[in-house]
């Protein structure tokens, strides 16, 4: 049944990846929701500015999965392609905040982010 | 599964019972907020080992409602060290060693890739992000850590050694995964997979590889080169695949392909990512620039320079190597 | 609403007027504009004071050439006011045209307004001299508006025109009063003048928009011919009564007449208006404004005719007021303000007039009280003028006798024998005489006319006693609080007829001051002087063409020009369509006449108010003058006590102020605390919770921006999750 299309008959006879199986596709959402998760309650409980950040790095990895994963699901390479972008975004984010860290640091010799509270209303 | 792949998509209680899923949440909640650091006593590893029992117990259970679907091997192996590596960075109270767990979590996490046939961006998830953002990252550690005295044994810093509001952000945190895995199981019908991608014509658009292919399998007789089509300068491939024209010195005719000559992950990735999305790349590459320009801008060290104290500076200079000349 | 306009088809065929009627109203408004000009321009001279008398001269002349050429009714319409109609039916339009209705009603009152205005102009060029500069234009500038004002109330063409001017003369007699702005008991008055006469101008409203229900038009022409109509039908028998409605009418504008001229129970502003100089108590509070409403009531005289509540009641209230008015004026020491109670007193008359359907006597009336009251009050004003402001009839005697007071004793002399009706030679007899007569005839107004009678002697005497105590008898005088206040302060708040003295103030020791100041009285100047002549000789001639001539109660001139005027009312010959109930004729039949004691009432009256005013004077004689030799002291000072309580309460005036106070401005008063309470707890309430809701869910939900960057993340995930659960919720 699966091979009833005849595109995707053509893939698997050329040794093009076989289409996944949704529940495969569940394990890997599951994965990268975990860790998405992970990275948020760490985002929200850690007060290390530069953990903080890690953690936003965390949840882009937790993106990545679920992109990738369901690139292959879908046996489409926009996923991957988008992943490409999520990386250099989180690259040149990497880039500009850690900057930032330092000029914070420079100014409060500390990384507390409750030392930070010019927002206050 | 009868109704096969995708077209009907699923629902979650064919993979999981609901409870059991909120069960493993509400431990999942109380395992990661046992692991975060505290002040005093900390049952982190406790927590720790919990938290891990729960993300195994819940791959367990989502493995064996569909045992026919049974994920590779090395997916339990790669996402139980990816979510370990991942707990650990957001508990560990030391900065240096979250930034190094998370090291572990991208190398892990581009070995699912691998399971994903997606070598590329596993090579360039292990490069980009190991090996460049996490340097840097060390590098900010670094700098911006307090040094301690020469005698004192190095003491956490009041922020990292214990996190705030663990129980309140564990609650929202698998809340929010209890609900997002639901949604998700039950999602929009139809993840069937769109027809969108063709190994012939991804290969025909190669006729540089295929020429190289046929000279290495040595079917290419010599001085002959690969027919391309006018306009779009793609190889001819026929329409079953097998064999390809060629311009011989006696002239045209077909050759059957070298088995096993099919277009890598970085092929398709590469035409994907060149042919169909030029200008975001592009715009990709300024968004790099920008980063990088903006970083060095704010984190350069501004130096007030006073043209009195350059002057002294230099007489200072002047003086020194003087003094270091007669001594 | 049968037969047209068959009644007044004499004066509803009305021809256009002359054009130049429309200079009356337009040289006093270029005076305005001219005063006005004038303040702009800081003129420091008296430049203000002949541009207003040369203008306003200029429209007595016009005036003067109007009476000679106009007939009957003649309109003037100078241009389209307000013409708007909503549909094509009768009554479905407005009309009010700026134009003029020129009859004998209008020729009387322009003749007596613009000439008086023109010699109050004169006078005042002198009395108001100390306040050259803005003060004196500021106060021609409405001067010449009042006149504008008045000449377009009396010469308005329609009701809503009459309204302008009625409201031009409130505004301006409001600013005139008030002209002393620095004086707390002048802003005061002021207010009282303009605040009771807004009462009266409510009902006038009222009573012009009824009219307009009733009638469907404002215009006199179209409003008489409908009235007329309904007299015929009246005496024809057609129809039983008039509708209550059209009644109603005059009654509204007889509220509103009695704001303006001072009838109980809204006089009580006139005498406060004396705060004001006296060239404005003279021209506006005495000779014509306050006849606006006698004015009113003349006009609309076919509209009070059809109404049978209306009548009596204007008789009633002009009796009472003049005796009410006359007890007060008798108890009191200010000068000005016994004038004013006399002006009160009068009014009074005049409305008791019209009542007793006299009107061509209280036209006559109107018009000699004008000129003496005028007199009387620029005589008063004179003296004020001299003695810095004394008004204290104690204070002041013998000031006849002084050097440079002739002309001002004559004419206050000539104007007191006016202003009791000093038999035959005076015109202020004839035309008392004429209201009384007619009283007395009226079968249903006896009362009216005991009232009217004993106010006649009450009148002569308290007039006499000003006259007795401070024109003749042993010299004495003390000067009034103005010269203090100048040598207090030389800069300060001229009041009210504060005159710089210095000029005289220098050395001539006056023996029989009691002042210790260099106090020498001024006698009036030749400005003051001439205008007294001319209005002395006028109240003294215009007698002969007044008196009775083919019937004592037909007033020469007077008689002739009120028929040919809305207010014509013969009613010895006209088939009265109004009658008082008990004596209502039978349809067609003239009316029934009384009689005083067997004798013909007119013919009576002419001895008996004669004779009822000498005993008035010879009481103040005998009280005021015989025997006194003090400023201070008179017989009636030391009989007083025997009137008891009485004279202490018309000292007090009656304590009507006072009943007022506590009947309308305590009630108005706590009231107004109340709404005050109520504007600042409840709706100040209700907008300040307005303001306080945002700010009080700031406050509620300000903790939230925390500045903390884990509050916010906190906020979006706990919200994301929010969110989310209740989508899941509400899907399952």
């Amino acid at each position: 049944m699966i091979l009833s299309n005849p595109l995707l008959h053509t893939l698997a006879q050329s040794g093009f990846p076989q289409p996944m199986h949704s529940a495969t596709l569940a394990h890997y959402l599951v994965v990268s929701a975990v860790m998405f998760i992970l990275g948020l309650i760490g985002f929200l409980t850690r007060r290390n500015l530069i953990i903080m950040f890690l953690c936003t790095e965390l949840m882009f990895q937790a993106a990545g999965i679920a992109f990738v994963a369901f690139g292959r699901f879908h046996l489409d390479f926009s996923g991957q392609t988008f992943v490409i972008f999520v990386l250099t975004v989180a690259a040149a984010e990497a880039a500009m905040a850690l900057a930032l860290v330092v000029l914070l640091f420079r100014r409060k010799e500390t990384l507390d982010a409750s030392e930070w509270k010019d927002l206050r209303g | 599964m009868p109704s096969g792949v995708g077209s009907a998509g699923f629902h979650l209680d064919q993979i999981i019972n609901p409870s059991i899923l909120y069960l493993l949440c509400v431990l999942g909640a109380a395992g990661v907020c046992l692991a975060l650091p505290r002040k005093g006593v900390s049952p982190q590893v406790f927590g720790g080992l919990l938290a891990g029992a729960i993300g195994g117990l819940a791959m367990l259970f989502l493995g064996l409602k569909n045992p026919e679907h049974l994920p590779n091997i090395y997916f339990y192996v790669f996402s139980v060290v990816a979510l370990g590596a991942a707990l650990r960075v957001i508990t560990h109270p030391r900065p240096v060693y979250a930034a190094l767990y998370f090291v572990l979590t991208v190398v892990a996490t581009s070995g699912l890739f691998l399971i994903l046939s997606a070598e590329f961006m596993a090579f360039a998830l292990v490069i980009v992000y190991a090996g460049a953002i996490l340097i840097t990252y060390l590098f900010v550690i670094m700098l911006a850590t307090q040094s301690p005295g020469e005698e004192q044994v190095e003491v956490l810093a009041d922020y990292d050694a214990a996190a705030r509001e663990p129980i309140g952000a564990s609650v929202v945190g698998f809340l929010l995964l209890a609900i997002l895995t639901t949604m998700m199981f039950r999602g929009p019908t139809g993840w069937s997979p769109p027809p969108s991608v063709s190994e012939r014509d991804t290969l025909a658009a190669m006729p540089r590889k295929i020429e190289a292919a046929l000279r290495n399998a040595g079917t290419l007789p010599g001085g002959s080169r690969i027919r391309t089509h006018d306009e779009t300068g793609h190889a001819m491939i026929s329409e079953d695949g097998l064999t390809v024209r060629v311009i011989t010195p006696d002239g045209e005719r077909s050759i059957a392909l070298p088995d096993g000559l099919t277009p890598t992950n970085a092929d398709y990735l590469g035409f994907n990512l060149m042919r169909d999305h030029p200008g975001s790349i592009e715009i990709a590459g300024i968004i790099l620039l920008m980063a990088m320009l903006g970083a060095v801008v704010l984190s350069r060290k501004q130096v007030q320079i006073d043209e009195e104290e350059k002057m002294r500076h230099a007489a200072r200079l002047a003086r020194g190597e003087e003094a270091g000349g007669s001594a | 609403m049968h037969d047209g306009a068959a009644g007044v088809t004499a004066a509803g065929a009305a021809a256009s007027g002359p054009w130049y009627a429309m200079l009356i109203p337009i040289l006093p408004l270029a005076g305005f504009v001219l005063c006005a000009l004038c303040a702009v321009f800081r003129v420091r001279s008296k430049l203000p004071a002949w541009i207003t008398v040369g203008l306003l001269a200029a429209s007595f002349a016009v005036t003067a050439a109007m009476y000679s050429t106009v007939q009957g009714t003649q309109i003037t319409t100078v241009f389209q006011w307000i013409t708007w109609s909503w549909g094509s039916g009768p009554g479905q339009s407005f009309t009010a045209n700026f134009a003029f209705y020129l009859d004998g009603l209008t020729c009387l009152w322009m003749l007596f307004v613009t000439g008086l205005a023109t010699l109050i102009a004169l006078y005042a060029s002198e009395y108001m001299s100390h306040e050259a500069g803005a003060g004196y234009c500021r106060f021609f500038a409405a001067f010449c508006l009042f006149v504008f004002s008045m000449a377009c109330l009396v010469m308005a063409d329609n009701l809503v025109l009459l309204y302008l001017g009625w409201e031009g003369v409130g505004l301006c007699s409001y600013l005139l009063i008030g002209y002393f702005y620095k004086k707390p008991s002048a802003v005061a008055a002021a207010k009282k003048a303009f605040i009771v006469n807004r009462i009266g101008d409510l009902f006038l409203a009222l009573g012009i928009m009824l009219c307009f229900v009733h009638f469907g038009t404002v215009e006199y022409k179209e409003m008489f011919a409908q009235a007329a109509v309904y007299t015929k039908a009246v005496s024809a028998g057609e129809i039983e009564k008039v509708p209550l409605v059209a009644q109603l009418i005059a009654v509204l504008l007889m509220i509103g007449a009695f704001g303006k001229s001072a009838q109980l129970p809204l006089y009580v502003w006139l005498p406060d208006a004396m705060e004001g100089p006296t060239p404005v108590s003279a021209l506006i509070h005495a000779a014509t404004m306050v006849t606006a409403g006698v004015f009113l009531i003349a006009r609309t005289y076919p509209l009070f005719l059809i109404s049978e509540y209306a009548m009596p009641t204007v008789a009633w209230v002009g009796a009472l007021t003049a005796l009410l008015a006359a007890t007060i004026g008798m108890a009191q020491f200010d000068i000005k303000r016994i004038m004013a109670y006399s002006t009160v007193s009068q009014l009074g008359y005049m409305f008791a007039g019209l009542g007793v359907l006299t009107s061509v006597g209280a036209a006559a009336h109107v018009f000699t009280h004008a000129v003496f009251k005028a007199m009387l009050f620029l005589a008063c004003g004179a003296v004020m003028h001299g003695f810095a402001g004394q008004l204290d009839l104690r204070k002041l005697s013998g000031v006849g006798s002084m050097p440079g007071w002739r002309i001002v004793n004559v004419a206050m002399l000539v104007g007191s024998l006016n202003l009791i009706g000093f038999p035959v030679i005076t015109a202020g007899y004839w035309s008392k005489d004429t209201i009384l007569g007619e009283a007395f005839a009226n079968p249903s107004m006896q009362g009216v006319a005991w009232i009217l009678l004993l106010t006649a002697g009450l009148t002569a005497y308290y007039t006499f006693r000003v006259y007795f105590r401070v024109f003749v008898g042993p010299q004495s005088y003390e000067p009034g609080e103005e010269l203090h206040a100048q040598h207090d302060d030389k800069h300060q708040g001229h009041a009210d007829h504060g005159h710089a003295h210095d000029q005289h103030a220098h050395g001539e020791k006056s023996g029989a001051s009691h002042g210790t100041h260099d106090f020498h009285p001024h006698p009036p100047g030749w400005a003051i002087n001439t205008v007294l002549v001319i209005l002395t000789i006028a109240a003294f001639a215009a007698f002969w063409p007044i008196k009775g001539t083919s019937h004592p109660s037909h007033l020469g001139y007077i008689g002739q020009m009120m028929d040919a005027s809305s207010a014509a009312y013969d009613p010895h010959h006209d088939a009265a369509m109004y009658q008082f109930a008990a004596h209502k004729p039978a349809p067609g039949e003239p009316r029934s006449h009384a009689t005083f004691f067997g004798f013909d009432a007119h013919k009576a009256m002419m001895w008996v108010s004669g004779f009822v005013a000498l005993i008035g004077m010879a009481i103040a004689y005998f009280l005021h003058y015989a025997g006194r030799t003090s400023a201070t002291h008179s017989r009636a000072d030391s009989w007083l006590p025997a009137a008891g309580p009485l004279a202490n309460w018309a000292k007090h005036k009656w304590y009507v102020d006072e009943f007022y106070d506590f009947l309308i401005r305590k009630p108005l008063l706590v009231l107004a605390h109340l709404f005050h309470i109520i504007d600042q707890y409840l709706v100040d309430g209700i907008v300040d919770a307005l303001g306080w809701l945002p700010k009080g869910i700031g406050r509620l939900i300000r903790p939230s921006q925390s500045g903390e960057l884990h509050g916010y993340a906190f906020g979006m995930a706990g919200g994301l999750a929010v969110i989310l659960l209740i989508v899941f919720l509400v899907t399952n």
